[in-house]
């Protein structure tokens, strides 16, 4: 069961990949939520991968994970039919979260001033690449536009080789969450005042906003970094942030401080137990050691931690994620594996809270396992979700029931193709 | 109306590092009060973290901190003595909200957990978040954003192919899991309006960055299939990457493009001056097939261009491109700067630096960054004597006692 959190509220979800997560959250916490799909279904349905590699809507992955949960009716927005059932929807919905190229929906009638007109307390979120007013407002997108635009890709990947994307696009789901939250604002003052508003999520700023302020670098410090690989830190005061082990990687950071001398103590002692590493490792002290990444390092500090570096890399090659991880979680080392989803679906803590919930898919005959709710709540907790809607399946429930269409005319609009 | 979305709405702030005061942040530029509980005792880490003014640290001198902490006020008790623990609890009936994020057994030491605050309100909404979550076998895991990444699986699927791993810059998932907790606040927050009950919440970063990373997962569950790094290259799009552009003032340059189909693989290679009769790239199917050997021709073709004036014509063509920017470049972006993205704010000790704006924009009641982060303890004497009445001398012997501290 979804949350009770949002029961009541309605969501019409016009997105496609910038934005499915939103639709997604709101269900998740109990809203109703419409997707609105042209009748061949939306270009999120026909992303790969796909389940067993069959490439069909229902198999698509994408659409398993993010639609889930949703409701889907079908319109076509080329027929005036098309327009006029997602207005009649929209005139009677808390939310509409869009992701069309900008301007293409107040084209035809289904912008925010047109739908505000009969709806004032509608919530209106778009989703675009840049924003709505610069000289790339409508420039074509895909994800990775997204991720070269907003800084991380320059700083993804190593020297002289080519800026990096991770496996999964991400850009897209930072986007959806924010006009998630970002109608939750608002939603807000219209509790008070019974008016809706316009939202304009902005996905290059989504994508600045992961850099950790990396972003004040020039201004602050005067130079900017370039693309570091497993090293963090600028080019004079780098720490290694990623060892290989015997059957992948782990990640750690040696420091000192109040904050990390302890964790860099106790890896020490370990493998010193393990009859690796110098005396000096052990008797200095770490807690009022205070170069840090980015702080001037002298030439006793290079090769410190050059010698240390080095040593942990020779003792992790001596183990597994899995033995590392351990004795890093029983020591209080700051230490974690480069988790695979095997790893992470081995997982002893997420099992732990009955994190996995089962999904069944009466559509493709199997029961799926996703991740479970994102937050624990004592009074209106999330449960499983739904699975996601093939495409349409909703239709006859919804435009019968919100908008009180008789068999007869739904049967002409659909021989019409408009739904 | 009032100026702001959350205007009237309180919240008190134990939580440090990222996830909690990002989270927060959402609420103080929309115009709710939100008071930051911090202690010279044991500061927040960010308050010592990079970049600092003039690049030399100091506990006010972090822009990391200054970033996450905008419009927000600042207050300095040190928990550990009893005395401090008495006036955080005094302050807890003003609270709506309640955000803490230390890992799970300190507020529950100091008796500041929800079942001791709910006494003081008991419609009160309280989040604490952490690394891993309130309970489970690694609840106390210590760790940072930059660990949870690795943790999470986003460090695996980050590199140039199997075995390489070139994580992802900073701590990931300290940016996917605001978005998760604010929103939870706010639907509590209406919750409680429509039934005056109030809730604990239970948030785990581990948990809430797994949802952007759902699909690899669930079929990781069905079918075995575990999403390993390959670079750039995509299921959807040749070609698909960086590619190498003419060096600018002695910087390299590249510029990021995404192809789909015939008509836009035409239009790349006019607006890259080529033409191409091989046969390996004759279809979108080809193309995608042999991304490798895509990657090379893009790369032999770029390196002449400019990659600003090629993204115009690519995108003139309708090819989605853009410049792969620096972060000197993202303060200098046409389309950053139209959105009116960012903000020059006027910092106690720091002086003016440059902040991230908000990542939307509201027509009616648009939040903003109403202020730089406090230098610590900064508004004290304003809380502690308007809040809890306090004198003058009573707050000058709390200072004297390092309680204010």
């Amino acid at each position: 069961m979804p949350s009770e959190l949002l029961r009541g509220l309605r969501l019409l979800d016009l997105t496609d990949e910038k934005g499915a997560l939103c639709g997604k959250m709101f269900a998740d916490l109990g809203a109703e939520v419409i997707k609105v799909e042209p009748p061949e279904g939306c270009s999120t349905r026909r992303i790969p991968p796909y389940l067993e590699d069959i490439a069909d809507a229902d198999h698509c992955l994408y659409s398993i994970a993010y639609h889930a949960g949703k409701k889907s009716v079908t319109a076509n927005l080329a027929t005036d039919d098309g327009r006029a059932i997602v207005a009649g929807l929209a005139a009677q919905s808390d939310f509409l979260v869009e992701s069309h190229p900008l301007g293409h929906l107040d084209s035809i009638g289904l912008g925010y001033d047109a739908l505000a007109r009969k709806n004032p307390r509608l919530i209106y979120a778009s989703i675009t690449p840049f924003g709505d007013s610069g000289p790339g407002k409508d420039y074509a997108w895909a994800d990775i536009i997204s991720w070269a635009a907003g800084g991380q890709m320059y700083l993804m990947g190593e020297e002289g080789k080519p800026p990096l994307q991770m496996s999964l696009p991400q850009a897209g789901l930072h986007a959806g969450g924010e006009a998630a939250v970002a109608m939750m604002l608002a939603h807000y003052p219209r509790q008070i005042d019974g008016l809706g508003q316009r939202i304009v999520v902005n996905m290059q700023a989504c994508i600045v906003w992961t850099l950790m302020n990396e972003q004040a670098m020039p201004f602050l410090h005067g130079s900017h970094l370039s693309r570091t690989g497993v090293f963090f830190g600028s080019a004079d005061a780098r720490r290694k942030m990623v060892y290989e082990c015997k059957d992948g990687h782990i990640s750690t950071l040696i420091a000192g401080g109040m904050t990390f001398g302890n964790s860099t103590k106790a890896l020490i002692e370990w493998m010193r137990e393990n009859g690796l590493g110098a005396d000096w490792m052990r008797t200095k002290d770490w807690i009022s050691w205070v170069p840090g990444v980015f702080m001037e390092m002298t030439e006793q500090d290079h090769r410190e931690t050059e010698e240390l570096e080095t040593t942990i890399q020779r003792f992790m090659l001596t183990m597994t994620k899995r033995e590392i991880y351990a004795q890093a979680l029983k020591r209080r080392i700051f230490l974690a594996p480069v988790a695979t989803v095997a790893d992470i679906a081995a997982d002893e803590q997420l099992k732990a809270r009955d994190f996995w919930t089962a999904v069944p898919h009466d559509t493709i005959g199997r029961t799926l396992t996703f991740p479970g709710p994102f937050a624990k709540l004592t009074a209106t907790p999330i449960g499983s979700t739904a699975r996601a809607p093939r495409i349409g399946e909703h239709s006859d429930e919804i435009y019968r029931g919100l908008l009180g269409l008789a068999p007869e005319r739904l049967n002409k609009l659909r021989a019409a193709g408009s739904i | 109306m009032s100026r702001f979305a959350l205007e009237g709405v309180h919240v008190l702030d134990f939580a440090w590092v990222g996830v909690g005061p990002i989270t927060t942040k959402y609420f103080a530029d929309n115009g709710a009060d939100v008071i930051r509980v911090e202690s010279a005792a044991r500061p927040d880490v960010l308050r010592i973290g990079p970049p600092w003014k003039d690049a030399m640290p100091g506990i006010n001198r972090s822009q990391f901190f200054a970033s996450f902490n905008t419009s927000k006020k600042g207050i300095t008790l040190d928990l550990s003595k009893p005395k401090a623990r008495e006036l955080a609890k005094r302050m807890v009936p003003w609270a709506d909200i309640v955000v803490e994020s230390f890992t799970p057994k300190a507020m529950r030491n100091w008796g500041l957990d929800y079942e001791n605050l709910r006494e003081l309100r008991p419609d009160l909404i309280m989040l604490s978040t952490c690394m891993q979550g309130q309970t489970g076998p690694n609840a106390l895991y210590p760790g940072f954003g930059q660990l949870m990444s690795a943790l999470s699986g986003f460090y695996y699927i980050s590199g140039y192919g199997p075995g390489s791993c070139t994580p992802p810059y900073g701590a990931y998932t300290d940016f996917i899991a605001p978005r998760f907790s604010a929103i939870t606040l706010l639907a509590a927050l209406d919750y409680r309006r429509r039934t005056g009950q109030g809730q604990y919440i239970d948030m785990s970063q581990y948990e809430a960055a797994m949802q952007n990373l759902a699909p690899a997962l669930i079929d990781y569950f069905a079918t075995g299939r575990v999403l390993g790094p390959r670079g750039n290259a995509s299921a959807r799009y040749a070609p698909h990457g960086a590619y190498r552009c003419a060096d600018e003032d002695g910087n390299e340059r590249w510029i990021a493009i995404a192809v789909a189909g015939d008509d836009q693989w035409r239009a790349m290679l006019t607006a890259l001056a080529a033409d191409s009769t091989d046969r390996r790239f004759a279809t979108a199917s080809a193309r995608i097939e042999n991304a490798a050997a895509i990657d090379e021709f893009v790369g032999s073709l770029t390196p002449v261009h400019n990659a600003h004036d090629l993204t115009a014509k690519l995108q003139a063509a309708g090819v989605a491109a853009y410049p792969v920017e620096n972060c000197v470049d993202i303060h200098q972006d046409d389309n950053l700067e139209a959105f009116g993205f960012w903000h020059w704010l006027e910092h106690k000790e720091m002086g003016p630096s440059p902040y991230e704006g908000l990542e939307h924009r509201m027509s009616r009641t648009p939040g903003t960054l109403r202020s730089a982060a406090p230098i610590l303890g900064q508004d004290n004497d304003e809380v502690f004597r308007e809040m809890l009445s306090l004198s003058a001398d009573e707050i000058e012997q709390l200072k004297k006692e390092y309680v204010i501290f």
